[in-house]
């Protein structure tokens, strides 16, 4: 198997995933990384034990002759990076946001399929084990056709990544035309956007923000609860992304003609509901048990996937990359259409001119 | 003499300006990232109505807001350091900040140019080679592998060696205060040196090391005095106080003065072993556990050493309050945090 040559410009927090992934990946070499400030740079080569580090990417791309560049930057300067790198020849895999908007997003993906290269978007949590699970389950038939789908993301204003937007009145985040719910929508969305008719859905948004303000700066303004309902042909869905719930949850519902499932991210389930297939008082006894039955069931295959190593935070990025990878050795294509992706793109799009129309946030209810 | 004070808003920051003003400063510019969190600042300039205490709202992440902060400035006490956050956050608010602060200052005319005291960390001492129970002074050659031990050592140890490169390069006055645990009313409960609360029972791993505690007043006013004088230029010095209690004595204390925690003992053979096998398995399952104990973590932060001040005495410092009654502060505070226990 060929060695690919990696690296990934953009040193910051999400790079230290991409880092720890790629150092246990066959066929994958981190080679270089690259920041606009070298000291962002040293710090993830050091620590990483990354041969060469730059603060100039067209110098690393002339240097390393890189097979892939992962480009973990904020999504500003997406385009252009993904420029200069297939000008070098690089494929590229980046973050989420993939860009400011749809119409970015095509021009990211043209310039890569005009220099006969490949990309994809870090939705890794749609490679996950459970995610993985429930594809599987779809591809057999036993849900049937998707009737709806619910899909919910929970976020934590005060986790890591909360603290830091929060704290920074200036963060990247806040510059996004979605803000917060830019950052996170692809979750909701790209678990969506792939089971319903490919016709242009119908998107209803309206959002809120639920917390005190504290800083009067623009990490008040945000809004934090979005609720979207969408129709796609014979298909609805209802996405929630949810600053204040607890637990923070990550969940894909679908309700099939067949059979319903649940998909826990967080906690790595996928469970078909229980129904009443006995008559009377007495059949409504069993499906408790059904359900205990199928959580027991997915608590052995989990501890077994433990066993054998599949179970690493990251373990849907892990796999990604391989079919990432995998397709630009035998040209085999990439691992999301890329349809798929400005689809998705497409949504977001509406619902942000619903909640932030020319940037102003708009309140529901207010 | 202006003294611009980086970090006064942190746990030794309010303790430094405190010391200066005791020890007869009367212009210090004290630098936060929000001057709304400047009451406690604001109360102790109270205290001394004669002295004149500006405070600034800069981010040293921003070089634009550094020059006007360093204006008219004689002397410059860096204590801003991250204390959390992920790598790259702590990088950019220790190493990069610092870097932008060494770019202004030397931007400055060089007759205009202040003396720079960096408050450094116990963790730029490279203690892996040494073997346990070594002595550490000012001596000790700094950590090779910081980025081995955990990011605030690596992002400490960085940030010196940029302040002595800057130092040879530029010429001004320097001088580096390595405190080791600092420690008191509104200080954390727990070093990592004692151990790590893991699973709703405090795991004690310091066994009889000594504990290179400093009170939070004593440091503050070992940076005061280290900063106000001329033989300091160009020296280290280890700031710990007298009569250092071990980690299991403090565990006791705090065990009898705060609230009894559920504790068990790991010896350090024990803890080396397992450390090994920790590493061992993170390669193994490719990253399903993090290396969160290393057999190079479990020597530099376990090991044990001995310390020493005579440094820092001989420059005239003395501890303003004893071992025995800075536990007994400390631990009088604790009560009132239980969120803060393990």
């Amino acid at each position: 198997m060929k060695v690919l040559r990696i690296g990934i410009v953009g040193c910051g927090k999400i790079a230290d995933g991409h880092a720890e992934i790629i150092k246990f990946l066959d066929g994958a070499e981190l080679v270089a990384v690259c920041d606009r400030e070298p000291l962002l740079a040293e710090q993830l080569a050091v620590r990483f034990g990354v041969p060469n580090f730059y603060s100039d990417l067209d110098e690393m791309l002339a240097k390393e002759r890189l097979d892939v560049v992962h480009i973990t930057t904020p999504p500003a300067v997406h385009l252009p990076i993904t420029r200069q790198c297939a000008a070098a020849g690089a494929n590229v895999f980046l973050e989420k946001p993939l860009a400011f908007d749809a119409a970015e997003g095509r021009q990211i993906i043209q310039t890569i399929i005009d220099a006969g290269l490949q990309m994809t978007v870090d939705y890794w949590p749609n490679f996950d084990p459970p995610a993985m699970e429930f594809k599987r389950l779809l591809a057999s038939g036993v849900i049937g056709d998707p009737v709806h789908i619910e899909s919910f993301i929970g976020y934590d204003l005060a986790g890591p990544y909360g603290q830091a937007l929060m704290a920074d009145g200036g963060h990247w985040v806040h510059k996004l035309p979605g803000k917060l719910f830019q950052n996170m929508m692809d979750h909701i969305f790209n678990r969506i956007v792939p089971l319903l008719p490919n016709v242009e859905p119908e998107v209803h948004a309206f959002a809120f923000k639920r917390r005190e303000s504290v800083r009067g700066d623009d990490s008040d303004t945000m809004l934090d609860e979005l609720r979207v309902y969408l129709r796609g042909g014979n298909v609805s869905a209802f996405g929630s992304l949810c600053s204040h719930a607890r637990p923070v949850a990550n969940t894909l519902k679908v309700y099939g003609t067949k059979d319903t499932i649940e998909v826990d991210f967080s906690n790595r389930t996928v469970i078909l509901a229980a129904s009443q297939k006995y008559p009377s008082s007495l059949g409504r006894l069993v499906p408790p048990f059904q359900s205990a039955a199928r959580y027991f069931a997915q608590a052995r295959n989990n501890v077994l996937a433990f066993r054998r190593h599949q179970s690493q935070y990251f373990a849907g990025m892990a796999t990604l990359l391989e079919l990432f990878y995998a397709g630009i050795r035998d040209g085999s294509g990439p691992p999301i259409a890329y349809d798929e992706i400005i689809r998705v793109m497409d949504v977001m799009d509406s619902i942000i001119q619903q909640v932030y129309p020319g940037g102003v946030p708009v309140e529901a209810g207010r | 003499m202006k003294i611009l004070l980086t970090g006064a808003g942190g746990f030794v920051g309010k303790r430094i300006l405190e010391r200066l003003l005791e020890r007869g400063q009367t212009d210090v510019r004290c630098m936060l990232r929000d001057t709304s969190k400047g009451t406690a600042l604001q109360a102790i300039a109270a205290v001394h109505p004669a002295a004149q205490v500006e405070l600034i709202a800069a981010n040293l992440k921003n070089p634009s807001d550094i020059a006007a902060a360093l204006d008219g400035v004689g002397l410059v006490i860096h204590a801003a350091a991250a204390m959390k956050g992920s790598p790259a956050e702590m990088f950019l608010d220790s190493v990069v900040a610092s870097r932008n602060l060494l770019d202004g200052i030397v931007a400055l005319d060089p007759a205009r140019r202040p003396r720079v005291v960096l408050i450094s960390s116990f963790g730029a001492m490279g203690v892996a080679p040494l073997g346990r129970g070594a002595m550490l002074d000012e001596n000790t050659p700094m950590e090779a592998h910081a980025e081995l031990r955990d990011v605030y050592s690596y992002a400490k140890l960085r940030q010196e060696q940029m302040f002595w490169d800057y130092h040879r390069r530029f010429g001004f006055e320097f001088v580096v205060l390595r405190p080791g645990v600092i420690y008191g009313p509104g200080g954390g409960h727990f070093s990592n040196r004692v151990g790590l609360s893991m699973f709703g029972i405090f795991v004690h791993m310091g066994g009889n090391n000594l504990i290179p505690l400093t009170y939070v007043d004593n440091c503050a006013d070992a940076i005061a005095i280290a900063a106000l004088s001329p033989q300091a230029n160009g020296q280290i010095y280890n700031v710990v106080d007298d009569d250092l209690p071990t980690s299991r004595e403090y565990l006791r204390l705090y065990k009898q003065q705060v609230k009894p925690i559920r504790s068990v003992s790991v010896p350090y053979w024990l803890l080396l072993w397992g450390s090994k096998q920790v590493e061992r398995y993170n390669t193994k399952s490719k990253g399903q556990l993090p290396a969160v104990f290393t057999p190079y973590k479990t020597k530099t932060t376990w090991g044990g050493n001995r310390f020493t001040n005579a440094k820092l005495k001989a420059l005239g410092w003395k501890p303003l309050v004893g071992t025995r009654e800075g536990l007994r502060r400390a631990f009088e505070a604790f009560k009132s945090e239980p969120a803060k226990a393990p």
